[in-house]
Formats: C-alpha cells, structure tokens, sequence
C-alpha cells in the first residue's frame, strides 16, 4: 500500500478538508481512493468460510468509518488509523454475523463455493445453469446442491432490528453507487413500494433487489450480473429480504 | 398424518402418475424447509435450471406461509394441523397443489405476496371454504 508521495499530500489535504467541512461527496472521494485498502485487507479474512464480496462491503464500511472519524491533527497517516479500524470491523463481522441456524460446515462450504460455480457456468453456458450441471462442476450430488441452496436462508446478515438503509446504503461499493445513477432510478422504486411500506424499512440496496426481481421480472441472474455481485448474494439478499418483510408484517399484524 | 383414512384415499387418487410426490407435513413454519427442499428436488429432475428452481422454491415457501396464518396466532385455541401436499411432474412443468385445513376465511394475500407469485411462477390460486382451503401452482420450465 505505498503510495506516491505526492497522492499522500493530496489525501491528506483532503482528509484535512473534509474534518472541517464535513462534505459528503469528497468523503465518497476519499473512500473511493482508498478501496485498495479495504480491499486488501477482506482479502487477509477470506478462506474463512464468507463470501469475499460480504467481506469487502465490511471492509468498505470499516473505511468509510474510519475516514468519518480520522482527526487529521494527530498527525498519524491515514492508513496507520484506518486499518485497525477496518480489521476491527472484519473480526466484528466474523463475531456477530455467521450461520444463524446450525449448518453442517461442509454444506457452509459448499454454498459459498457455488456462489463461483453458478457464475462460472452462467457465463460459459449463456444462461442459468441447471442443478446437475452444478452438481457435476461442483463434483458433488445433487442433493448435496439443493442442500447447499437451502443453507443460503440459514445465513445470518445485519440484525433484522438495524435501521433501514444501514450498511447498504452507505457503502460506497460499485454495486451500491449503480443504484443511484441507473436509469431504474430509486424514485421509480420507491413509487412501486407504496405497494408495501414495509419495504421500505430494507436497506436500499434489498429494495433494488425486490424490484427488479418481482416488479420488474428480471431473473436472479441477471439481477447479479446487474449490480456486479454472484446470484447466491442475490439469492441470500431475497431471502433475507422475505425473511424481514415476513418479520415486520407479524409485528403489525400482532396486537399490543 | 391425519388419521382420516378416506382422506387418505381420495389424494391418494391424485397421485395419478408416476413421479408424483405427496408429502404431508405439520402446518408450521419449520417444516417448510421440506416443502421447499421436495419441490428444489423435483425441479432439478426435470431440468429446471437454477434461476428456476430458485423461483419455485421461493414460491411454494411464499404460498405455502400465508397458510400457515394463525397457527401460531393467540396460543389459545390451535389445533394442530397438517398441510399436504401433491408435487406432480410434467414434461416441462411442475404443478403442487395442496390442502390445509383453516378456520374461518381464507386469508387475503398480499399484494406484495401476489405479485411475488405472480413474478415467480406462471399460475397461482387460492380457495377454499368450510375449513378446508385449496391451493395450486404451477412452474413452466423454459428451456
């Protein structure tokens, strides 16, 4: 992570900047300037059994925070306060989030390994592989595959109490800055959700999700190749999405 | 299982073809991680794709949980019930129908949950009346 000294100077007049100004586009740039970092960093957490993508959005939440709260006159440099930091967010990750129900480790393995196996095939074929030609990449059974889907529910994300467009919202991932420039626009996802204001207690970028696959009948997989994350992090985000809407509906629903 | 054996008999007619499955599982959430894990296990015999299999099990889980209603409503009164279950195979198509029983109306979908049957499987309906509610749908593959 060495850096030009020239880049140094200019992080650090912009770090300087935005401690005093507190604007949000030149946080974004500053974050978007530094994903290396992040990046380099899930990348030393990875084998451990999560997605590397999931890493990296912690690992970019970790940056973003650390950029919100790095005071320039200490005097230390950047990267010196910010990889504790976004180490501390990665160990965090492994501590809250994980696999809420019991889940054989193999099958835990398998599911995250199919997240490149189903991408790999999808792209090679030119359409949504089926479960034996997964089965058969894999060099696994069948049922070890529909195992293997099933377990995408039993996984655990943000807690169902986070406030709506936690993480999602914020992280400056590729996936998350598509959302507000696309042509889909929000605004035309938040018209649609006045369908179900439960919706909008999800984080945004699971709105976008919920849209494009049931208002506007785009597939799993090309919801994936959309915003640039593997269809088994689309399949888990709608589970987790139906997951939480479900939730919320029997809290309304329930009297008191 | 219910132990009403003419029951029995008259969806065991159902099961007309080969390849059918019935299943009949208590009417409570954690058991439809069965429900959902027959119909991924009859899709992928049939060729559906992942896309696919992923639409049906994420349909019949939608259906299947509006059904499921009050059970585990008040405490007071339950009964327990059984939901059950016919997957039948076509040549390029799975239809599941089933039966709970219910008291009191059918319950009113969604329209969140309508459109999301309506975005994941080419057919779906729900009636029913005098306690017993019925309900199909029906999965085309595309290839």
């Amino acid at each position: 992570m060495a850096f030009e000294a020239t880049d140094r100077h200019e992080l650090r007049s912009k770090l300087e900047e935005y401690a005093t100004t507190g604007d949000k586009v030149l946080r974004d740039e500053i974050v978007a300037s530094q994903v290396g970092l992040a990046e380099y960093l899930a990348r030393r957490f990875k084998n451990r059994g999560e997605p590397i993508e999931d890493l990296i959005q912690v690992a970019l939440l970790g940056l973003l925070k650390a950029v919100e709260r790095f005071d320039p006159s200490r005097g230390l440099e950047f990267s010196t306060f910010a990889t504790p930091t976004i180490v501390g967010e990665l160990k965090r990750h492994f501590r809250d989030k994980g696999w809420a129900v019991r889940v054989p480790r193999r099958v835990q393995e398998l599911h995250l390994r199919m997240g490149t196996v189903v991408n790999n095939l999808s792209q090679e074929l030119g359409r949504s592989p089926t479960i034996p030609e997964i089965a058969q990449r894999a060099e696994v059974s069948v049922d070890e595959v529909l195992e293997a889907m099933e377990a995408g529910r039993a996984y655990r994300f943000t807690s169902i109490d986070a406030p709506a467009g936690d993480d999602d919202d914020r992280a400056p991932s590729p996936a998350a800055a598509q959302l507000g420039e696309d042509d889909t626009g929000l605004e035309e996802v938040e018209q649609r959700m006045l369908l179900s204001p439960l919706i909008d207690s999800l984080p945004k970028r699971e709105q976008m999700i919920i849209h494009l696959r049931f208002f506007r009948g785009m597939t799993q997989s090309e919801i994936a190749a959309r915003l640039g994350i593997s269809q088994m992090h689309v399949s888990r985000l709608l589970a987790r999405s139906l997951a939480q809407l479900r939730d919320r509906a029997g809290a309304e629903a329930a009297p008191g | 299982m219910v132990g009403e054996d003419h029951e029995q008999e008259l969806r065991g007619d159902e099961l007309g073809r080969g390849g059918d499955v019935r299943l009949v599982v208590p009417a409570a959430p954690e058991y439809l991680r069965l429900v959902r894990l027959t119909a991924a296990g009859l899709a992928s015999r049939l060729g559906f794709t992942f896309d696919e299999v992923e639409d049906l099990r994420i349909a019949v889980d939608e259906l299947c949980f509006q059904l499921l209603g009050e059970v585990n409503g008040d405490g007071g009164s339950i009964e327990p019930r059984t939901m059950d279950l016919v997957y039948s195979a076509g040549d390029d198509s799975i239809t599941i129908t089933g039966r709970t029983g219910m008291s009191g109306d059918v319950p009113a979908p969604s329209d969140l949950s309508e459109q999301i049957l309506d975005a994941l499987v080419d057919e779906h309906e729900v009636s029913g009346g005098d306690g017993m509610i019925t309900f199909r749908l029906r999965k085309q593959r595309e290839s």
